[in-house]
């Protein structure tokens, strides 16, 4: 099926008509805009790529089987949790994954809004500058190189000697040390 | 200065399209593209585990050839679970099909009878 002439409308409208007529070709358009990142889902758990790609179909056939049983509002961050879930629960049939699989596939929200309406709160702002200056020296190092100077992780791997694997991970524990911060000050505030 | 501070919080929510996503793999991009690139992955966990498992293939190229087996697959089953519900359609209602032919038979029947006496 072409998908490119139904480019101009975004994923929620596609929703919507699915949830409307239950005609499968919605989701058909839905699912193959995340076919690439659900290989790479895949992949990044299974770590083979035969084994990824079949679980890509099983996913596609539970989103079929599945979707119209309940109200989704966020198709990309409900379709990412089925994904991840389908690949742990292989893993643990597997015998290498022990830990609680949350299969509440009705719990997937959209995590991006959250933020935003954190973000909102002019306070927040006022405090940033004094928790960066919180952070141990890579995270701060890692988090002002990328967020305040827009440097790639290749640029901040050449600039700072950290491995790309400690960039990362310094920007992401940074960023969610920066969060726990912030709403500790607001609650103080 | 404030902008940028906000910018470590704020979550883009952006999509990148596969494209981007493929040049970003094969190193294709230029450095503000690929921090573009980036700050989506830092903002949103399923692009950033799709691209930690997508530099896993070995060659680039048979990923786009596993995407279109895959939208193949995909356009099947979908194919298959229409002619299904069709059928189940069919077998749930099957008076209506009934009355149809019941109605044409008629119909057919008025045809012929003013055709004999008019």
């Amino acid at each position: 099926m072409n998908t490119e002439k139904f480019k101009h409308i975004d994923d929620n409208q596609l929703l919507h008509y699915f949830y409307t007529d239950k005609n499968n070709e919605w989701l058909g358009i839905l699912l193959q805009r995340y076919t690439l990142l659900l290989l790479g889902v895949c992949m990044k758990y299974l770590k083979n790529e035969e084994e990824a790609k079949d679980a890509v179909q099983q996913v596609f056939l539970k989103v079929i089987a599945e979707l119209h049983k309940y109200k989704v509002d966020y198709f990309k961050s409900w379709l990412y949790m089925v994904a991840k879930n389908y690949c742990l629960m292989e893993l643990r049939n597997k015998g290498q994954y022990f830990a609680e699989i949350d299969d509440r596939l009705m719990a997937a929200k959209d995590e991006t809004e959250n933020a935003d309406t954190f973000v909102e709160k002019d306070s927040a702002y006022a405090n940033m500058e004094a928790a960066l200056q919180q952070l141990n020296k890579e995270q701060r190092e890692c988090v002002t190189l990328f967020y305040l100077q827009k440097k790639s992780y290749q640029e901040i791997t050449a600039i700072t000697g950290y491995s790309l694997l400690q960039v990362k991970s310094h920007i992401q524990n940074g960023k969610r040390n920066l969060k726990i911060m912030l709403q500790h000050l607001q609650k103080n505030d | 200065m404030t902008d940028k501070l906000n910018d470590i919080l704020s979550n883009s929510n952006k999509n990148i399209d596969n494209q981007q996503l493929m040049d970003y793999l094969r190193n294709q991009l230029n450095n503000a593209d690929k921090y573009e690139v980036e700050k989506t992955m830092n903002d949103d966990p399923f692009i950033n585990d799709a691209v930690e498992g997508l530099q896993k293939f070995d060659v680039k190229k048979d990923m786009q050839t596993y995407v279109t087996q895959l939208h193949d697959d995909l356009q099947k089953q979908l194919a298959k679970k229409k002619k299904r519900k069709d059928k189940h359609r069919l077998k749930e209602q099957p008076w209506v099909y009934l009355a149809i032919v019941i109605i044409l038979l008629l119909l057919i029947l008025c045809f012929i009878i003013l055709q004999k006496y008019i």
